[in-house]
């Protein structure tokens, strides 16, 4: 059976490069799938529909109303892929609500494959919400994401045991440059004829591990 | 044959959640496969019959002719289990005709399994009602029931008061209800349907239906907590049934 991704970019930190993730993502399972819904849900912050508005509805958590809207979209196998850009400010109450609703083992019944990614930080709020993240969620639906321009040296031990996946940090020159809101990632790919730049290399790379996350959300054939 | 057992849920204060417990206590027993029968007092209308129409009969429980339909057939019907809901207002009078009729009697010389639901609102008349349900509990097994359901804040309550309260009857177990999300009870409501039906996705008649993901997830897990409770205090061993020691499947989180 066709499994349907949900990617669930989070962290109980601000600015540790949730939207960057969501948007790379987004714009990658866009090219690979030709269908992805984001969900933004990171109003606080800068935020993912003002980067990706045709592909990004705002979703809201305040309310039960609002938690239905959201859940019971996601857990459609519908073999369209969703992510949602999960704020800070938001974190605790999703997950509390997700483990209220058994929302993992639903997932698992309907064919959705659900894969939360942990953006690291140093911090001890980073470090709790793990702890509760690894409570909660089976191993192989959980991923870090070490990004090296938040992070800056080695993982917090904690989060090093599971999977992770690193992202190169840009120079301030090309992050100023991707942070602008009518940079595309994918357009850039196209339009770029130098394979050798930093920035190509960066986004080939990223796309390229994001390519492996996706198979490895395939059931492998006995 | 299994020794009949009767639980009565009630308070003689209204819109305290009795009902709600009485549809928990028949979705538990319908989980652990123990043949229930249930008695609606709240005569004609019947809440309870609306979301367990199957086993419930709407009874007034002050006629005689009524009482007789409950109380003369509990070694006859194939159900072992009765529950009755009874309405506001009516618990201590009903208590009161149990002991008339010798079924206090009856169950303190172990005839008859006994036990009372005592559902607890948050003002000091609860209190009085504990002082005054006491005087016919022997032989009887009484859980007082804090019911958050309807986010009763209990705030009334001095917990030294309802101590001394509390201990004046032998043997009383506290039971605690949590609160459930608003729309999600909303929606049960709605759908007039038993809590392990909306949570499977069911309607009345077993048609699959379209409930919120959500709402479902909120109920299994507060059908849960509550089911814990009922764990706790052993409920299943306490009606006798056979089936206590086993382990059956559950629409809940177990």
């Amino acid at each position: 059976m066709r499994r349907t991704p949900v990617y669930i970019i989070c962290s109980p930190r601000p600015l540790v490069g949730k939207t960057l993730i969501a948007r790379l993502l987004s714009e990658f399972l866009s090219l690979q799938r030709g269908a992805v819904i984001a969900f933004d849900i990171n109003l606080k912050e800068p935020s993912l529909l003002d980067y990706l508005p045709k592909l990004t509805e705002t979703a809201d958590i305040d309310d039960t109303f609002g938690k239905m809207q959201l859940m019971d979209r996601l857990i459609l196998n519908d073999g369209i892929a969703k992510l949602i850009d999960l704020g800070f400010h938001a974190f605790d109450e999703f997950f509390k609500m997700a483990d209220e609703i058994g929302f993992m083992k639903e997932a698992a019944r309907r064919g959705i494959a659900p894969l939360v990614m942990f953006v690291a930080d140093t911090d001890r709020a980073s470090a709790r919400g793990y702890d509760m993240l690894i409570r909660q969620i089976p191993p192989h639906a959980l991923l870090t994401i070490d990004n090296e321009f938040v992070v800056r040296g080695e993982l917090p031990e904690a989060m090093g045991y599971g999977r992770v996946l690193a992202i190169a940090a840009l120079p301030v020159f090309l992050k100023t440059y991707i942070d602008r809101l009518g940079f595309s990632f994918t357009t850039y790919l196209r339009n770029e004829k130098d394979t050798s730049t930093e920035l190509h290399q960066w986004i080939r790379k990223n796309y390229f591990s994001f390519r492996e996350i996706e198979l490895s959300l395939v059931p492998q054939r006995q | 044959m299994a020794k009949p057992a009767v639980i009565v849920v009630g308070a003689d204060k209204g819109g305290v959640g009795k009902t709600t417990v009485s549809r928990t206590v028949l979705d538990y027993f319908s989980a652990n496969n123990v043949p229930t029968r249930a008695f609606d007092t709240e005569f004609p209308r019947g809440t309870l019959k609306r979301f367990h129409p199957a086993v419930t009969e709407i009874v007034d429980v002050t006629s005689t002719s009524d009482q007789m339909k409950i109380f003369d057939t509990l070694n006859t019907a194939s159900a072992s289990v009765t529950v009755i809901d009874v309405r506001a207002g009516l618990l201590s009078p009903t208590l009161a005709s149990l002991r008339d009729i010798g079924f206090l009697d009856a169950a303190k010389s172990g005839q008859i399994t006994f036990a009372v639901f005592h559902i607890l609102g948050p003002s000091i008349a609860s209190l009085d009602e504990i002082a005054e349900t006491a005087n016919y509990m022997q032989g009887a097994k009484y859980f007082l029931v804090k019911n958050f359901i309807n986010n009763t804040s209990f705030f009334e309550w001095d917990q030294a008061t309802y101590n001394s309260y509390f201990h004046r009857i032998k043997d009383a177990t506290e039971i605690t209800i949590p609160k459930l999300n608003e729309m999600a009870y909303e929606q049960v409501e709605v759908a007039s349907v038993p809590f392990l039906k909306f949570v499977a996705n069911k309607g009345q008649h077993d048609e699959t239906e379209n409930y919120s993901f959500v709402l479902r997830g909120y109920v299994r897990h507060w059908l849960a907590a509550v089911w814990s409770e009922f764990d706790r205090i052993k409920l299943t061993d306490i009606v006798g049934s056979k089936e206590a020691k086993e382990k059956t499947s559950r629409g809940g989180e177990k």
